[in-house]
């Protein structure tokens, strides 16, 4: 049944404030901060403080068991906790970390969990992606980064590329073949290896939106034999493809914060158009503003009901419209929305959206950065590679 | 409770229901005769939907209704969509029936909501005119009191069944205003002297006429509401029945986007199904994203009408992507199918056609992105 009430019990409603207390005392002044596409020592400093006091909550937690370092609330406590932390236009917690605890949360031992959440959980620990390659982006399977066992050990040769703020982690959630002869798809293990292991050796790839994203190679680096996550052979299905590929998340579905700040920042270019005036009208009463503005609420409010259906699917165990490449929609309505949001608001803005900073730039230079940022929407996969998973496994096309 | 955006069990089936009944009862052939059929609509089908209780699903049960939700009704008009459903339902049951309910007296409500519920010649709302606007500065037609009557001088267009309607039930001017003061509804008789009803060609096909009122004359008891301000409920109305019609374009975009993806798994060229080639693919999407996000949007718009929360900029958004999507989704379902389509014999042409009056119905897509921003306190 249709319902788009988070928090319909007095319970739930007294967790949303909390939350929104903790923000207001936490972050009490607007800060954007975009973790993958900034560099600055004392942001990072400010931004992981931020993340540490969430974390001493175990609300980075919240919904893994108690055993593990989580709190065992329920998953609709965790989305009115996101719903917060996205209105409040929360720095989005570097999202490997997350995809690494839902794995280990899934596929992990024991052992792997008690060694690896806590840190995840504190975010005293920093974990980098090593999936793409330059041989193999939207096409993965192409990979060539090699694993194999030598007694007691992992022996891992090969070369990771686009290690989003890789430099900053300490930790990487690395995929390699294991089984050269194996089809393409079924010869992929997925290792946990520490970035100080000998034989790594990272090199920085600067983006075009002040990110740092890495190279990384690893020379006959020996990981112990309990590094494997999941099954051998096994990480296309459990880990990668099984979770949607991108935006996967820990213990339950997630409003994908990573993604919604489109939402924040299309309130703020809102508040723009409402404070500025222009050849002597107020902005947002531009009707071809006001057109392009209407245009984007359709699509901003499209995606947030995306997210809301998946985490209804999830929770109903439903199937969804497009069965399992909803997910895949979802994607790629995100990544193609994602730049015409940005060159959009570069056209409401106007030409002083050009100025990156100082007293004369408008919405703080941000959007002139969201902007630059919109060209890495290819993360996880292209959009191109979304539609085509929707075209195939969504709506029966031929391969 | 919490976040789900699938219909409940009850409310598929009223959508399975609905979609065999139309299934069997109107095939395209009836879609077509009816483009052109000196009737209106299909009255048999017409009455078997009446008993079905589709035509007062809305009305209070008092009237003969079954006092259902937005949300129950959602997947009636998406089969009413799927099917093409030559007959008036969003006319007479959401905007005539809807403003009776809501601005009529108890007696006209007593009166008059049976009588649509049962299947009756239809009262059918006549809300545009010449000038082509949604609001309320649109509205143009003349009412002057004279004594205990009133005397209609104006022309409402794109009026659906106007010929075999019983009344229409028509938003004029009683006073200058702004913002929508002004403006009252009558129940008007289209046989009425002074009245001419001329039906005129469009590209849906569809029963639309222009109404031309010289000197015609009501009585008192025909004004439904207070006198000078009908205009809030009536746009109120108006944005619950745009969901409604967003709904009848999901109802075509599944339909649409199943002749594509049939068509392009069947139809090869250079030695494969066209469906195998990315572009082909993207086309294909295209729809199906289109599809998806007018569903969402109408889904949440109705789940706001029926828990009592603001519904206005919900429902402008889902009109909006529903009134684009009804031009893009037919759009690419063309290009996959070229020539084939183009030919009047396929079927895909009829929904492209009133896709394209269904995009305009109840606010096109500039006017809806124009109120989402007033709606959202721009």
């Amino acid at each position: 049944m249709v319902d788009l009430c988070p928090d319909d019990t007095p319970e739930l409603k007294a967790w949303r404030q909390e939350v929104r207390d903790f923000l207001e005392k936490a972050l009490p002044e607007p800060w954007t901060f975009w973790y993958d596409y900034d560099e600055d020592p004392a942001s990072w400093e400010r931004y992981l403080d931020f993340w540490r006091q969430v974390g001493k909550k175990r609300w980075t937690a919240l919904t893994w068991p108690t055993e593990y370092y989580g709190l065992g609330r329920p998953a609709i406590e965790k989305w009115i906790l996101e719903e917060e932390f996205v209105n409040h236009d929360v720095p989005t917690y570097p999202v490997i970390g997350m995809h690494v605890a839902g794995y280990l949360l899934r596929h992990g031992t024991h052992e792997q969990r008690c060694k690896h959440l806590k840190g995840i959980a504190d975010a005293t620990v920093l974990w980098g992606e090593g999936y793409s390659e330059p041989g193999a982006g939207s096409d993965l399977a192409r990979l060539t980064t090699k694993a194999h066992r030598d007694g007691d050990e992992w022996v891992i040769n090969g070369q990771k590329t686009l290690g989003t703020a890789a430099h900053f982690c300490q930790w990487m959630s690395v995929l390699a073949r294991t089984d050269p002869d194996g089809p393409r798809h079924a010869g992929i293990s997925c290792f946990l290896v520490p970035l100080d292991a000998p034989g790594i050796e990272m090199l920085p790839l600067d983006n075009m939106a002040d990110g740092r994203q890495n190279m990384t190679y690893f020379d006959d680096v020996r990981v112990p034999a309990d590094s494997l996550l999941g099954d051998e052979n096994q990480a296309w299905t459990q880990i990668w493809f099984g979770m949607g590929g991108e935006r996967l998340d820990n213990a339950g579905p997630s409003l994908g914060p990573h993604a919604m700040r489109i939402l924040p920042l299309l309130n703020r270019v809102i508040r723009y158009c409402r404070q500025t005036t222009r050849g002597g009208r107020r902005l947002g009463d531009d009707p071809v503003v006001r057109q392009q503005l209407g245009e984007l609420m359709v699509g901003v409010e499209a995606l947030k009901l995306q997210a809301y259906e998946l985490y209804g699917i999830a929770q109903s165990g439903k199937a969804s419209r497009f069965g399992e490449a909803s997910m895949h929609m979802h994607q790629a309505v995100y990544k193609e929305f994602w730049p015409h949001l940005a060159q959009v608001c570069m056209e409401i803005v106007g030409p002083m959206a050009q100025i990156q900073g100082g007293k004369w730039a408008q919405l703080n230079g941000d959007i002139e950065h969201y902007f630059r940022a919109s060209f890495g929407n290819h993360a996880g996969g292209t959009s191109q590679l979304k539609r085509m998973v929707l075209a195939t496994r969504g709506l029966g096309l031929p391969r | 409770m919490g976040i789900d955006l699938q219909l409940s069990e009850e409310q598929e089936l009223i959508g399975s229901t609905a979609n065999e009944f139309f299934g069997k009862n109107c095939p395209p052939e009836l879609v077509r005769e009816y483009e052109t059929s000196a009737a209106d609509y299909p009255a048999q089908l017409w009455s078997q939907m009446a008993e079905l209780g589709w035509l007062g699903m809305p009305f209070p049960e008092r009237h003969g209704g079954l006092g259902l939700a937005t949300l129950d009704m959602v997947p009636l008009y998406i089969e009413l969509g799927r099917h093409l459903v030559p007959c008036p339902v969003l006319d007479a049951v959401a905007l005539a029936g809807g403003l009776i309910c809501a601005l009529g007296s108890e007696e006209q409500q007593k009166a008059l909501l049976p009588g649509i519920a049962r299947g009756d010649a239809p009262i059918v709302s006549a809300l545009m005119e010449p000038d082509g606007g949604y609001g309320p500065g649109a509205i143009q037609l003349q009412a002057q009191r004279s004594g205990s009557e009133f005397t209609l001088h104006g022309t409402k267009v794109l009026v659906g069944c106007a010929r075999s309607a019983s009344r229409l039930l028509c938003a004029a001017r009683t006073a200058a205003g702004e913002n929508g003061e002004g403006i009252s509804l009558f129940l008007v008789d289209p046989q009425a002297p002074g009245t001419s009803v001329e039906r005129t060609p469009n590209i849906a096909g569809h029963p639309l006429y222009a109404v031309t009122f010289e000197k015609a004359s009501v009585p008192e008891e025909a004004l439904v509401g207070e006198l000078g301000s009908a205009w809030p409920i009536l746009y109120e109305t108006m944005m619950k029945a745009a969901v409604l019609q967003s709904a009848m374009v999901v109802g075509a975009g599944e339909r649409v986007l199943e002749m594509t993806t049939d068509y392009a798994r069947e139809r090869e060229q250079f030695g494969q199904a066209i469906g195998k080639y990315q572009a082909v693919q993207y086309l294909c999407t295209d729809i199906a994203m289109h599809l998806h996000r007018t569903r969402l949007l109408t889904l949440q718009a109705a789940w706001h009408i029926d828990s009592d929360r603001s519904f206005l900029r919900e429902a402008a958004l889902a009109k909006a992507a529903a009134s684009r999507a009804a031009a893009a989704m037919t759009f690419a379902a063309h290009e996959v199918h070229a020539g084939v389509a183009f030919v009047i014999d396929y079927d895909l042409q009829l929904y492209t056609r009133r896709a394209k009056h269904w995009e305009y119905n109840l606010g096109d897509l500039r006017y809806h992105l124009d109120r989402a921003c007033t709606e959202s306190g721009l």
